[in-house]
C-alpha cells in the first residue's frame, strides 16, 4: 500500500498546528466560565471577544454580528427556524434550492411539516440556481431565501450577490450556507448581500463542534436553545471556549493564505483534470468550470462502479468520497446529482475529490497512477 | 459432502447485502436448492475473496481469476429481487456446479 493520501477536505480538514497550539493553551490554562465576574471568567471572555473579532474579520462584518454555534448545521437551523418562526406558519414562505446541504433541506422539510410553505428551486445541469427562478418564486409572504454559496458535492458557486440583491429589492432576508466557501474565497457579507451566513471551523482547519452564524445588525431572530444570555441571548449555554478560540485561529489562518491557496489549488485541479482526460477520455467533470470552486472535483468515471472504485482507492490509501449513499433497500443517489438531472449511470460512477492546503503535486501524481491501475478493475460488466 | 456455498458480496452497506442475501436464500429454498448463503463486504475485507463455491457480487469486487470460483454480477437484484436474466444466470451456474 502506498502512503496515505487524503482528498476529502470537503468532509473535514485536519486541525492546523497553529490552531491546535492556541486551543491547547486554552484547555490548559483558561478554564473560566466566560459569564463569571472574576479574573478567570474575564480571561475566557477576552478570548471569546478576540475570536469573535477574528471570525468577523474573515467575512467582513462586525464582531457583534457573530453568533457562535456548535457548527454550521446549527447555524443553518438557527437561520431558518429563527427567522421563519417569527411569523405564523400560514404567513411565511421560504425559498431554497434542491441542492442545499441536508442541514438546510431537512430544516425546510420540518418547517413544511409545521405548516410553512417552501419552494425548492431547481438547478441546471451544472448545479447552478438561476437568479430569475428566485425572482419568479417570490410571493408576498416570502420571508427568507436560503441558497448555499458553494455546493459541497459538485462545487458549483451560486450567484449569491445577485440573488441577495433580488431578495433585498423585495425586502426579504437572505441566508447563505458558506461552509465550503470561507476557506478559499474572500467572503464579504456586504458584497454578497447576505443577512445571515453559516460557517464551520472543521472545514477550515479548525476543530469539530464549533461554527458561527453571521447575523446582520438589527435583524431579529427567534432563539432555538433557551437558557442563559450567552451569544446575545440567541444561543444559550456556556460557551465552548477552546472551540471558539480554535475557530478564530482557523479563520485567521485561512484568511492569511486563501488567496495564494486558491491559485495553487486551481493549478493542481487543472493538472488533475487535464491528465485524467488524457488517460481516461470517458471521464466527465461535473459542473461548469468557470463557476466551480477550485477545491471540489466531482468526476464521473462513466462505466465504472464508483463505490468499488472508492473501496479500491481506499485500499491503496487514497481517501475520496462517493456521490451516492446506500440505504437498506436501494442505492440512494446524491440529491445534488439527481437535481442536476444527470443520467443514473453517470451518478453511479461519480466520485468527489476535494483538495486542501496540504494537498501536493506528488499526491496528485500518485492519485493519477492509482486511478489508471484501478479503473479497468471497477468497470461494470 | 459439504454444502454448496454462495457468497453475496457488497460494498459498504451491510443492510443492502443482507437483504439481497435473504431474498436469495428464500428463493433458493423455494427452488429446492440446498445451499448456504452468506455475505461479504468488500469495504471491510478488502482484497480477500471469500471462500465459497460461487460469488454473487453487487459491485465489481472480484474477478474469477483472483476468486478461483465463478463470479456473477447481480446489481440488478437491488431494484428487482427476481430480475429474470440475473436469476437465470445464477441458476445456470448452480446447476452446472451442483447438479440436483
Amino acid at each position: 500500500m502506498s502512503s496515505r493520501i487524503y482528498l476529502d477536505y470537503c468532509s473535514t480538514t485536519p486541525v492546523h498546528p497553529s490552531v491546535r497550539d492556541k486551543m491547547l493553551r486554552v484547555l490548559d490554562a483558561d478554564f473560566g466560565n466566560p459569564s463569571s465576574m472574576h479574573w478567570a471568567g474575564k480571561d475566557s471572555r477576552q478570548l471569546i471577544d478576540q475570536s469573535r473579532a477574528d471570525v468577523a474579520s474573515g467575512i467582513g462584518c462586525q464582531p457583534s454580528e457573530i453568533v457562535f454555534t456548535s457548527g454550521a448545521t446549527e447555524a443553518d437551523n438557527l437561520a431558518l427556524f429563527g427567522i421563519l418562526r417569527l411569523f405564523p406558519s400560514n404567513e411565511a414562505h421560504l425559498i431554497t434550492s434542491a441542492i442545499e446541504h441536508h442541514a438546510v433541506l431537512h430544516a425546510a422539510h420540518r418547517l413544511e411539516q409545521d405548516g410553512y410553505s417552501v419552494t425548492y428551486l431547481p438547478v441546471d445541469e451544472h448545479g447552478l440556481v438561476n437568479p430569475e427562478d428566485v425572482r419568479r418564486a417570490i410571493r408576498p409572504e416570502t420571508k427568507l431565501i436560503s441558497i448555499m454559496y458553494v455546493n459541497n458535492e459538485v462545487g458549483s458557486v451560486q450567484p449569491i450577490a445577485e440573488i441577495g440583491k433580488i431578495a433585498h429589492e423585495h425586502n426579504i432576508r437572505f441566508h447563505t450556507d458558506a461552509v465550503q466557501a470561507v476557506g478559499l474565497f474572500d467572503v464579504n457579507v456586504d458584497d454578497l448581500n447576505v443577512d445571515t451566513l453559516s460557517l464551520s471551523a472543521h472545514k477550515i482547519y479548525g476543530p469539530k463542534g464549533i461554527g458561527a452564524l453571521y447575523l446582520r445588525a438589527g435583524l431579529e431572530l427567534a432563539p432555538m436553545i433557551l437558557g442563559g444570555p450567552q451569544e446575545h441571548s440567541l444561543r444559550a449555554g456556556t460557551e465552548n471556549v477552546p472551540g471558539i478560540v480554535g475557530l478564530g485561529a482557523a479563520m485567521n489562518h485561512v484568511r492569511q493564505h486563501r488567496a495564494e491557496e486558491r491559485v495553487r489549488i486551481m493549478e493542481l485541479r487543472k493538472s488533475l483534470i487535464d491528465r485524467l482526460r488524457a488517460q481516461a477520455p470517458e471521464v466527465i467533470v461535473n459542473g461548469l468550470e468557470e463557476a466551480t470552486a477550485p477545491h471540489i472535483l466531482s468526476i464521473s468515471f462513466v462505466g465504472a462502479d464508483a463505490e468499488m472504485m472508492l473501496i479500491r482507492l481506499d485500499g491503496e490509501g487514497i481517501a475520496v468520497s462517493l456521490g451516492s449513499a446506500c440505504n437498506s433497500k436501494s442505492i440512494e443517489p446524491s440529491h445534488v446529482l439527481t437535481a442536476m438531472k444527470l443520467p443514473q449511470e453517470q451518478i453511479d460512477s461519480t466520485l468527489r475529490f476535494s483538495l486542501g492546503m496540504p494537498t501536493t503535486k506528488d499526491e496528485i501524481d500518485v492519485l493519477l497512477d492509482v486511478i489508471t491501475s484501478v479503473l479497468p478493475r471497477v468497470t461494470v460488466q | 459432502m459439504s454444502k454448496y456455498k454462495v457468497c453475496v458480496v457488497g460494498g459498504h452497506c451491510s443492510n443492502r447485502v443482507i437483504i439481497v442475501a435473504e431474498q436469495l436464500t428464500e428463493y433458493f429454498e423455494k427452488q429446492g436448492i440446498d445451499c448456504q448463503v452468506f455475505t461479504h463486504l468488500a469495504a471491510s475485507e478488502y482484497g480477500f475473496p471469500p471462500r465459497s463455491n460461487l460469488i454473487l457480487q453487487l459491485l465489481p469486487a472480484f474477478n474469477e481469476e483472483e476468486a478461483g470460483v465463478p463470479v456473477i454480477n447481480i446489481k440488478p437484484l437491488i431494484g428487482d429481487p427476481l430480475h429474470p436474466a440475473t436469476i437465470e444466470k445464477i441458476l445456470k451456474q448452480i446447476r452446472a456446479d451442483y447438479p440436483m
